[in-house]
């Protein structure tokens, strides 16, 4: 089984069965298999943000939420996630690619890759860092607990996850 | 008509369909108009009312509203894009469209100036667009695409600027909001509590 294929069926032990995305390179065979998967609902967004709203509404219908993204696209939802997921307290697990982390061949994500852990203690979501495939044993736990308490989830899938693919 | 006029047109038509209203003075005039456990009040997040409207709609099957703003709206042109793709039949979005950033100090919005929100919805890809300025046709507008088996829908009600002076702060919480609204909805929110 590749990484992208343990990780989407961790995913789904969670009970994770809405979706939504902004693509990253790193998250391409994963955003391929919700795309076919006919038992979950999932759409592309226009911006992580909308997303968030999305994830929210989605919620409210019983659904448990997911957002797709880079890293980078906490520096783009982070009032949404303050003044809506915290505030009224809705858990949404957000899947996402480390950018910046150890093998990053572009310069310019290493600012938000650098920065994306102190971002998220001050947006006071909780984080697993799964390094490795290994680590996904942790993955559906986490997202109970985190549903259980209503809280946010970000899953930081650093390059050395993604290398298994 | 002002917003307040407009709300109170709107729910005229809206009988026991969830309703998702934009923050601040329009939330507190949707409640003075007609408070219900079906509207969910925003009190952040400007901008996503379609957007939480468009999640909501994507999982149920009867309509779902959302009362937006334009400047709401121009905060976040790209809900457009992903409406026009997903395009639910039973969205209907509502863009109550005075020209101005209302709850802020009515600074002049860009709808004032150049920008047409039907006609970016309309090449959007969203095809049930209208247009409405007088306050007679406000109401039977909003009934229409409530029955309407064609959507998503996008309805820009243009007003003049300025609201009541007498229009108070919501006494809910965001928890009592939030609970209140999913229990409408005959469910359980996530299921696990």
């Amino acid at each position: 089984m590749t990484a992208t294929e343990s990780l989407y069926s961790t995913l789904r032990r969670g009970e994770l069965d809405f979706f939504v995305s902004v693509p990253c390179k790193l998250l391409a065979d994963l955003i391929a298999k919700v795309e076919t998967d006919s038992e979950v609902i999932y759409t592309p967004v226009s911006r992580k943000e909308e997303g968030v709203g999305m994830a929210c509404g989605a919620h409210f219908a019983g659904r448990h939420a997911a957002l797709i993204m880079q890293n980078s696209g906490f520096g783009n939802c982070a009032n949404a996630i303050l003044s809506l997921l915290n505030y009224y307290r809705i858990p949404v697990v957000f899947i996402v690619s480390h950018r910046g982390s150890r093998g990053e061949p572009i310069e310019a994500q290493h600012m938000m890759g650098a920065a994306v852990a102190d971002l998220l203690k001050v947006l006071d979501v909780d984080v697993l860092n799964v390094p490795e495939p290994e680590m996904l044993a942790l993955v559906q736990p986490a997202i109970e607990q985190a549903r259980q308490a209503r809280r946010s989830l970000a899953l930081l899938l650093p390059f050395s996850f993604w290398a298994a693919n | 008509m002002r917003r307040y006029e407009a709300l109170q047109e709107i729910m005229k038509a809206i009988t026991d369909e969830p309703v998702v209203c934009n923050l601040g003075h329009p939330a507190q005039e949707l409640f003075a108009v007609r408070d219900r456990p079906q509207n969910f009040y925003m009190l952040g997040s400007m901008g996503l009312a379609s957007s939480i409207a468009h999640g909501l709609a994507l999982c149920r099957s009867g309509k779902v509203v959302a009362i937006d703003g334009d400047a709401s709206v121009t905060m976040n042109l790209g809900g457009f894009a992903t409406i026009g793709h997903t395009r639910p039949k039973n969205l209907v979005q509502i863009i109550i469209d005075n020209g101005a950033n209302g709850s802020t100090g009515f600074q002049p919005s860009f709808t004032a100036g150049n920008l047409r929100l039907d006609q970016i919805a309309r090449a959007a890809g969203i095809t049930r667009v209208t247009v409405v300025t007088a306050q007679k046709d406000v109401a039977p507008t909003v009934a229409a695409a409530l029955g309407a088996d064609q959507g998503p829908s996008v309805i820009v009600i243009r007003t003049e600027v300025g609201m009541p002076d007498n229009i108070a702060v919501i006494p809910l919480g965001a928890i009592e909001i939030r609970d209140r609204f999913v229990r409408s909805l005959g469910g359980q929110a996530g299921r696990a509590t």
